[in-house]
């Protein structure tokens, strides 16, 4: 088994949360003994090898952290990530943790150039992460399946939506609560559109529940499907509508540090529900990895909101109950990784019939 | 002696190279500098005139004793009082890549000099000498090494360029006397909610600056992207705008800033407008008289003209702290980009004040600071003078301490004059610090209501407004920092 690599940064509004779950992760496999490679994905899109033993404050304010080795990355048959220099070489991967929250990191790009360059990695797969990321399309795949979801309507500066207000806006790709507002009603929704950057690649609205809460729950699918305890995050104040990102994210460790009521004091009737819609899920959107599920509960409903393919600190805080070290969890997802293929290609059927039986070209553009 | 005579000078070359060094990169190694500087400290003040006294005679006595070069080589070690071996303020000296290539071509040079003298059988005269000539040596260093370090920049201007070509931004290009690090935050600010945008840091403002600051902040995906151009001489700005391509261009303001080393003000003008040569849209303050013409000039050249003035602005400006003609250029650019009028209405009430411009703070005693230390010019001294008036309680103490302004040219005697002339009539105290303005500050306090002192540097000043017990209601303003590499 070749030594791991652990991926994260990337030009994503959650540039920075990756940054503290790739360190966390590279630093927890330096004490199971492994040798990590640390990959680190600039905002500018360009690839470093740094030391997987820095601290978070040596990549604050610098393109990259000093001592960083530039890495290039070549997503071709043969490639990977080569040093540069005169003495270039293709740096060995047994397989790559990615950690990118949000943006190309979590959206299937990295996915398919990371298969089209030969790398393995932890988490979605290309078709999984692209499905993951967009909530539209998510939403109407568990709506499909017969599961309860909140509607969701694309927005837009012309089309109808179904429901009444208040609703919620939140960007149709994206991984975290950033670009999420809550508005009274449709024209202040849509002009939300021209004026928050992170709209800009498409929105969508739900109905805003204003007395509902979260509850999360953890999926991982190796060595077998798991599911974690099932945690309630807690808003920072109770001016707070939605669970900001402040909420999740700024104080310390990343999501590790968030407050949260873990395992939520729920009723186990409604623990059952969520345990088997998250089951459910984890076939219905190809999950692979470790994901995170989160569900709504207004009253006595549940609803399905959203999934997190790759989330915050790996969601290593929820595996209380079976307790759970990351050190467990990152191990199994090497393995994962190495031994179940994110793709499935095949030329089978390509066998030159339709080259054989074809005219001209140019006859069949008559 | 001899050896003795040459020990002590090449220790004085050493630390002469360190303090002439460092004022070279402060001043961006333009060649000439070192020496300019050397003359206003060594003939400036009357224990330095001594020192160079001291020099002369000494150089001239080497002819007859070698113990003249001792004396000569003592007094380039210790002298010119006053100026720091590696400084402060505004910063250290930075031993960049630049400043150590520098460094090196600077001891060969003097090392040319030392063999000259050996072959010349003249070993001490022209070690004392050397030493004496160091800041004309790092001058010829700066001269020899310009056209490397031009070329050295191409590889990262390549590689800015190429990156422009990928992320293809809409470029913003702000120029003008003052006022363009404020403003390109205020345009950012404006966009940010809406829009992908992108400012050179700080005041990466050059050809190297600006390089860097596209490969190391352009991020793909990036729709504008903010560059601040600054200028000291004709043409710098041209051959930025050949490059980096702005499609709007703005001048701020213009004014006597750097004009030692543009002569006119017509030509700061000329320079600045170069900004214009490639833009589609010219976004212009109007209300200086030279920019009005300038934009009569554009328009009939068939540029489109946008006209900003302060009183565009004003009812936004309601209890923001911010200069009206830099927020009116920056909300053009906004509207221009589409940001909707009513979103820049309450942007507006949350523009960013840099650090060290006129930012408000509160001293022990619950007095009030204000912090006007960076890049101070006439027209932003007199705000800060009006800053002062109304952050002072009645009756109260009102203390202004300044080094006046430099880098005026020709003006620079007559604008510290004027400058000191309305703080003595509307401050309680003035505080001179240092002695590049003393005379000029001086001359302009005489007669006025103001207690005037004067103190050698910053931290005299800070301790003496520290013993005056200043209690709430009290306001100090800390108008420019003197460079500690001006006398």
């Amino acid at each position: 088994m070749s030594d791991p690599a652990v991926i994260f940064g990337g030009p994503s509004p959650e540039h920075d949360v990756s940054i503290l779950t790739g360190l966390q992760a590279a630093q927890a496999l330096g004490k199971a003994g492994r040798t990590v490679t640390a990959l680190y994905w600039a905002k500018t899109g360009d690839w470093f090898s740094v030391d997987p033993g820095l601290e978070a404050g040596a990549f604050d304010g610098v393109p990259h952290p000093s001592g960083a080795a530039p890495v290039r990355f070549v997503a071709a048959t043969g490639g990977g990530f080569v040093t540069g220099g005169r003495r270039s070489r293709t740096i060995e991967i047994g397989a790559a943790v990615n950690c990118c929250h949000g943006g190309p990191g979590e959206d299937g790009s990295l996915q398919g150039a990371l298969d089209l360059a030969g790398v393995r990695y932890t988490g979605p797969s290309q078709p999984g992460a692209a499905l993951g990321m967009d909530k539209l399309a998510f939403g109407a795949v568990v709506t499909a399946a017969g599961l309860p979801s909140l509607p969701r309507a694309p927005l837009t500066a012309e089309g109808a939506v179904d429901f009444d207000g208040p609703y919620i806006v939140k960007p149709r790709y994206g991984g975290s609560s950033i670009g999420i507002d809550t508005v009274a009603d449709l024209a202040t929704a849509r002009a939300r559109l021209g004026a928050n950057v992170h709209l800009k690649a498409g929105a969508v609205v739900e109905p805003y529940k204003p007395d509902s809460f979260d509850l999360n729950i953890a999926v991982r699918t190796w060595p077998e499907l798991q599911l974690s305890a099932i945690e309630k995050p807690l808003r920072s104040g109770s001016g707070s509508e939605i669970l900001g990102y402040a909420d999740k994210y700024v104080g310390g460790e990343g999501m590790v540090s968030a407050p949260r009521e873990l395992p939520a004091d729920i009723d186990p009737a409604l623990g059952d529900r969520i345990r088997a819609m998250a089951t459910r899920i984890v076939e219905l959107a190809s999950v692979r990895g470790i994901a995170r599920i989160d569900f709504l509960a207004d009253g006595d409903e549940i609803f399905v909101n959203e999934i997190n393919t790759i989330p915050g600190s790996l969601a290593k805080y929820l595996w209380v109950e079976p307790a759970l070290g990351f050190d467990r969890l990152l191990v199994d997802l090497l393995d994962e990784a190495e031994r179940r293929p994110t793709t499935h290609w095949t030329t089978q059927g390509a066998d030159g019939t339709a080259l054989r039986s074809a005219g001209s070209i140019a006859s069949k553009l008559s | 002696m001899t050896a003795l005579a040459i020990a002590v000078n090449l220790v004085g070359t050493a630390l002469a190279g360190l303090r002439w060094l460092r004022v070279a990169q402060r001043e961006h190694y333009l060649p000439g500098s070192a020496s300019r500087f050397a003359l206003r400290w060594w003939f400036g003040l009357g224990p330095n005139r001594l020192l160079a006294l001291a020099v002369v005679v000494g150089l001239a006595g080497t002819a007859v004793r070698p113990f003249g070069a001792v004396v000569a080589g003592i007094a380039i070690a210790c002298g010119p009082f006053g100026l720091p071996l590696r400084g402060k303020a505004p910063g250290p000296l930075a031993w960049t890549r630049r400043l150590r290539t520098l460094a090196a071509v600077w001891a060969a040079l003097q090392a040319i000099i030392i063999g000259i003298g050996a072959l010349a059988g003249e070993p001490a005269l022209f070690a004392a000498l050397g030493a004496a000539l160091v800041p004309v040596m790092v001058d010829a260093a700066c001269a020899v090494t310009e056209p490397v370090e031009q070329r050295l920049s191409l590889k990262f201007v390549d590689q800015a360029k190429a990156r422009l070509q990928s992320v293809r931004p809409t470029v913003v290009a702000i120029t003008g006397s003052y006022g363009k690090t404020s403003t390109k935050g205020y345009v950012a600010h404006l966009l940010a909610p809406s829009t992908t945008v992108v400012a050179s840091p700080r005041s990466f403002n050059n050809r190297a600056g600006l390089a860097r600051a596209i490969n190391e902040n352009l991020v793909p995906g990036t729709e504008v992207f903010v560059a601040e151009m600054g200028t000291y001489g004709p043409g710098e700005i041209a051959e930025l705008c050949q490059w980096i391509e702005p499609k709007i261009g703005m001048i701020t303001a213009i004014g006597p800033v750097h004009l030692e080393r543009f002569g006119s003000e017509d030509r700061i003008v000329e320079a600045k407008a170069e900004i214009f040569a490639k833009a589609e849209v010219a976004v212009l303050n109007v209300d200086d008289d030279r920019l009005r013409a300038l934009a009569d000039r554009l328009e009939n050249e068939g540029k489109r003209v946008i006209r900003c003035s302060a009183a565009d602005v004003a009812s936004m400006l309601e209890g923001v702290d911010a200069p009206p003609g830099n927020v009116a250029c920056a909300v053009a650019v906004a509207l221009e980009l589409g940001v909707p009028s009513e979103d820049i209405k309450d942007l507006v009430k949350t523009l960013p004040t840099a650090a060290n411009r006129l930012a408000r703070g509160e001293g022990g005693g619950g007095w009030t600071i204000l912090d006007d230390t960076f890049n101070s010019n006439p027209a932003g001294a007199a705000r800060a003078l009006d800053a002062l008036e109304a952050a002072a309680g009645e009756g109260k103490r009102r203390i202004v301490v300044t080094p006046g302004m430099v880098e005026l040219g020709p003006r620079q005697h007559d604008e510290n004059a004027a400058f000191a002339r309305a703080a003595a009539t509307r401050a309680t105290d003035l505080v001179v610090v240092g002695h590049t303005n003393r005379k000029a500050l001086l001359e302009g306090a005489a007669g006025r209501t103001a207690a005037v002192r004067t103190v050698d540097s910053r931290e005299q000043a800070v301790a003496w407004v520290r013993e005056q017990g200043l209690g709430p209601g009290d306001a100090v303003l800390y108008e420019n920092d003197r460079p500690d590499h001006y006398p």
